[in-house]
């Protein structure tokens, strides 16, 4: 592999005037597969769009470096020569699906574009090569999807054009900024394999950029790990993993979920239970309109008991977070939902309010579940103002700075605002206001999945913890099979609104009985694709 | 296994001293800092407020009775105080006119002496003494001359700024309470709620509110109170779309499922947690509604429908100037005291809409 395709030597970018990625180096092949790993904020974004010359050069610049692509310098070129490379040289791939293709054209047009500007093809011919490209990638029944437009179309379905797009001009580099973290679990198995094969059958450079250990290490002949804007390891992808030098190339490694649940006993009292549980939503607009009823969640039932946690696995829209808000009492639906003894169904708002103090949530997204304009002690204290309104301020403010305590976070800091705390710090502020009205169950839609690997490992250990020490019983809901299995004593998999498989964790896990669950499986943790899964 | 992990209750000490008492939330901070930058409206704030404060006390600064004055050793506050003639040995039992001769005679006699306010006239009083005829031109006498009943336009252009921008801000206060109000309950509980309001605002809107506020001010002698009931009738739809809109958006965040999963009530869950949000949009209006809520009040005065004559209304000024083209005067004063406030309300209302504007900072 001494072919490289892409070489980029001491490359440092400003953007006004604070370097934000420093003295990097790395270099691809053709054929081979290299990815940058880091978290948020570690500048392996920036570093991709520099290879393409996409940075807003308004405020950015690059002090030094150079960006050799098969010998040819990127930097300083003029746009007009940039224009002919992009899209054609170098195909790129972005994260989010839906917001990278333009809405408002249909497929063949948003691929065709990229074969009449670097082809000067005509109308007919491009439309040729567009299907032969759907093909390839994989999209089925490609001669009637030339027409769709990007909304009528999944998010695996529109990543395959995003790559079909990319590959037009079989550019010699593909670069991919987070390929799959939009999808779900199976389909990005699909993307994967379908990456590796094109780049098999192109003899393309792939340069992968991600967050997600389990998807580098499946593809990636190199690593290149960056953190705060430098490169500090890179090597074979073996190596890497088996013998990592740098401190933080180890904590990363160490930092994916693990270790086993709570030890719980299988005896311990039932805190919530549900029969048959159904959520429908009608979709009819306007008041005389016939009824179109979508059934989100259909005849679920469960059980939660103390000090144990019951994880709820499912694709996205497989109506897991509609099963929860239903659970408590945020969502209506059918069927009787027990808090203990108490049937919460039906009860109004007035008489369910004593009973909230004794079921909380915590949701995914910590930028958007605390309310922006109140500081930390307000947003953890609402709760002891509700159910105990006997306490003075002074007590309230005392028992808010123990639980941020317990939660890991400075309780001198309860006076900031959410937007000046971290993403993890937020979660921690989520899960201080949730516990500190020492509730029975816990209801938690993805707590970690919108956080950094280690973070997210962190939060997983705080979630052990409290469950510990308050015996907390836990409804865990996540895509993430491995924070899942982490935690959970019981397991639920959901598809389509429908309970598919449900039984104890470790059993579910070693031995999965219906298709869809071993396909979940086989896709979370071997980045498999199981043909009988769903496609 | 459980313990192995964090173990944060060490190393924090909470210092209880840092807990601030009262501090400017560091959003609100930034936003006056980007209100300053911006010099028009930093500027055009202090004189529309220093306007303002001095027009509160327009009976000290125009009026047709002394600040203070002494009669036979006593001291007598007539601006505060009102006094019987027969105070000062006069025959009258209603209150003194200290502009005519005979009072001022009175208290000559009684060793007495007056001070005058800046203005000696009142925005009612008639100027028996005036040189020439009505209108009356610029003079020391009168500094922006006399209307058509020999009424000081300085005086009168002092108290209609007063009650002009008081109309305006409390037409805006309570337009934009029940605007609010509406929005808010129309957007939070959606569905029908929203349904049933939007078409009652919808046809409510839809009335001709001037042809009304015609009919009926003309069924009755409206009172400055009265007019602003009748105009806050149609005025205080004007921030229910903005604050509808802003609530909806909000009504299905997690933040806000979160406080209902805590137990809030919903009065609790709109006024704490999704009004802050709602109230960029609403302040961003504000301005521009005082000025619309002012410009209606003086256009009604002007059609003659608004306030009844003996108020001082600057659009009965301006009807003046437009009857008396001969004494350019009257309609120039009305349409620079009208054009600055309006003016320096709007520089103040972008000034505070920029601020505002998250994508904009300090810097």
């Amino acid at each position: 592999m001494s072919d490289r395709i892409l070489e980029v030597e001491d490359l440092s970018v400003e953007f006004r005037g604070v370097e934000v990625v420093h003295n990097v180096s790395f270099h691809v092949g053709r054929g081979e597969t290299v990815a940058i790993v880091g978290e948020s904020g570690s500048g392996k974004s920036v570093t991709a769009l520099s290879v393409m010359q996409l940075l807003p050069y308004l405020y950015a610049s690059h002090p030094n470096g150079s960006i050799l692509v098969d010998g040819e310098e990127m930097l300083g070129r003029d746009e007009e020569d940039l224009l002919k490379i992009r899209g054609n040289r170098i195909g790129m791939v972005f994260q989010e699906p839906m917001t990278s293709l333009n809405p408002l054209h249909h497929i063949e047009k948003q691929i065709g574009e990229v074969l009449y500007v670097h082809r000067g093809m005509g109308v007919s011919e491009a439309r040729t090569r567009s299907l032969e490209l759907l093909e390839l990638v994989g999209l089925q029944h490609a001669e009637d999807r030339l027409r769709a437009y990007p909304h009528e179309l999944s998010g695996g379905q529109r990543q395959r054009v995003m790559i079909a797009m990319a590959l037009a001009n079989e550019p010699d580099i593909l670069i991919a900024d987070e390929p799959t973290t939009a999808l779900d679990v199976t389909i990005q198995a699909q993307i994967l394999r379908l990456l590796d094969e094109l780049k098999g059958r192109l003899n393309m450079a792939l340069l992968l950029i991600t967050h997600d250990l389990g998807v580098v290490r499946k593809m990636a002949d190199r690593i290149c790990v960056m953190t705060d804007g430098r490169m500090v390891e890179q090597g074979e992808s073996e190596e890497i993993f088996t013998n990592p030098q740098h401190e933080y190339t180890q904590h990363l490694l160490a930092a994916e979920p693990s270790g086993d649940p709570v030890a719980a006993n299988a005896d311990s009292p039932v805190v919530m239970h549900a029969d048959n549980v159904v959520v429908e939503f009608n979709l009819a607009r306007g008041l005389f309109a016939k009824k179109n009823v979508l059934t989100a969640v259909d005849q679920v039932s469960l059980e939660i008991r103390q000090g144990q946690t019951l994880g709820i696995v499912g694709e996205s829209g497989s109506g897991k977070t509609t099963l929860a808000m239903a659970l408590v009492r945020l969502q209506s639906s059918k069927g009787n939902i027990y808090l203990g003894e108490t049937q919460i169904n039906g009860l109004k708002s007035n008489e369910l309010r004593p009973l909230r103090s004794e079921m909380q949530i915590v949701f995914q997204d910590p930028y958007g579940s605390l309310p922006p304009r109140l500081s930390a002690n307000e947003i953890v204290e609402a709760g002891l103002k509700i159910h105990h309104p006997e306490m003075t301020s002074v007590e309230r403010r005392t028992m808010v700075s123990e639980v941020l305590v317990e939660v890991g976070l400075d309780p001198n800091l309860q006076d900031r605002y959410p937007h000046e705390f971290s993403g993890g710090q937020r979660q921690r502020i989520a899960i201080a206001r949730a516990i500190i009205l020492r509730p029975r169950i816990i209801v938690m839609d993805e707590p970690t999945s919108a956080l950094d690997v280690s973070v997210q490992a962190q939060i997983v250990d705080l979630l052990r913890d409290l469950q510990h020490k308050y015996n907390l019983a836990y409804l865990f809901i996540s895509h993430d099979l491995k924070v899942v299995r982490a935690l959970a004593h019981h397991l639920i998999v959901m598809k389509d609104g429908v309970v598919v498989e449900q039984g104890p964790s470790e059993k579910v896990f070693s031995e999965p009985e219906t298709a869809y669950t071993k396909a979940l499986m086989a896709a979370a943790f071997d980045l498999e694709v199981v043909e009988a899964g769903s496609q | 296994m459980a313990g192995s992990t964090v173990a944060p209750t060490d190393g924090f000490v909470l210092d209880e001293t840092k807990k601030p008492k009262w501090q400017m939330s560091p959003l609100t901070k930034r936003r006056w800092e980007n209100f300053k930058v911006k010099k028009r409206g930093y500027w055009s704030l202090w004189i529309i407020s220093t306007l303002m404060v001095l027009s509160l006390f327009a009976e000290f600064i125009a009026n047709d009775k002394p600040l203070v004055m002494t009669y036979k050793e006593d001291v007598y506050f007539p601006v505060l105080f009102s006094y019987p003639e027969t105070t000062f040995g006069g025959v009258f039992e209603t209150e003194a006119v200290y502009r005519s001769e005979a009072v001022q005679q009175f208290i000559k006699d009684g060793d007495g002496w007056m001070l005058w306010p800046l203005i000696p006239f009142s925005f009612d009083t008639i100027d028996l003494n005036t040189a020439g005829a009505v209108p009356e031109a610029p003079s020391a006498r009168h500094w922006l001359g006399t209307d058509d009943v020999a009424r000081d336009v300085t005086a009168r252009i002092i108290y209609g700024f007063r009650l002009s921008v008081i109309f305006g801000l409390s037409l805006t206060f309570f337009s934009a309470v029940i605007g609010i109000t509406v929005g808010a309950t129309q957007g939070y509980f959606g569905g029908l709620v929203d349904l049933i309001g939007q078409r009652i605002v919808e046809v409510w809107a839809g009335l001709p509110v001037l042809f009304l506020i015609i009919i009926l001010t003309s069924l009755f002698e409206p009172n400055p109170v009265a007019l602003l009931l009748l105009l806050l009738l149609f005025n205080w739809m004007a921030l229910v779309a903005v604050v509808r809109a802003e609530f909806l958006r909000t009504r299905n965040f997690d933040y806000v499922n979160a406080a209902k999963a805590l137990g809030e009530n919903d009065m609790v869950i709109m006024w704490k947690y999704m009004l802050p949000n709602a109230m960029v949009a609403t302040l961003t209006f504000l301005p521009f509604i005082v000025n619309g809520s002012i410009t209606t009040l003086t256009s009604l005065d002007f059609l003659g429908f608004g306030l009844p004559a003996g108020y001082p209304s600057l659009g009965e000024l301006l009807s003046q100037g437009k009857a008396n083209i001969q004494a350019p005067w009257l309609g120039l004063s009305g349409f620079f005291t009208l054009a600055i406030m309006l003016t320096l309300l709007i520089f103040v209302g972008e000034g505070v809409r920029d601020a505002f504007d998250p994508r904009r900072s300090a810097t």
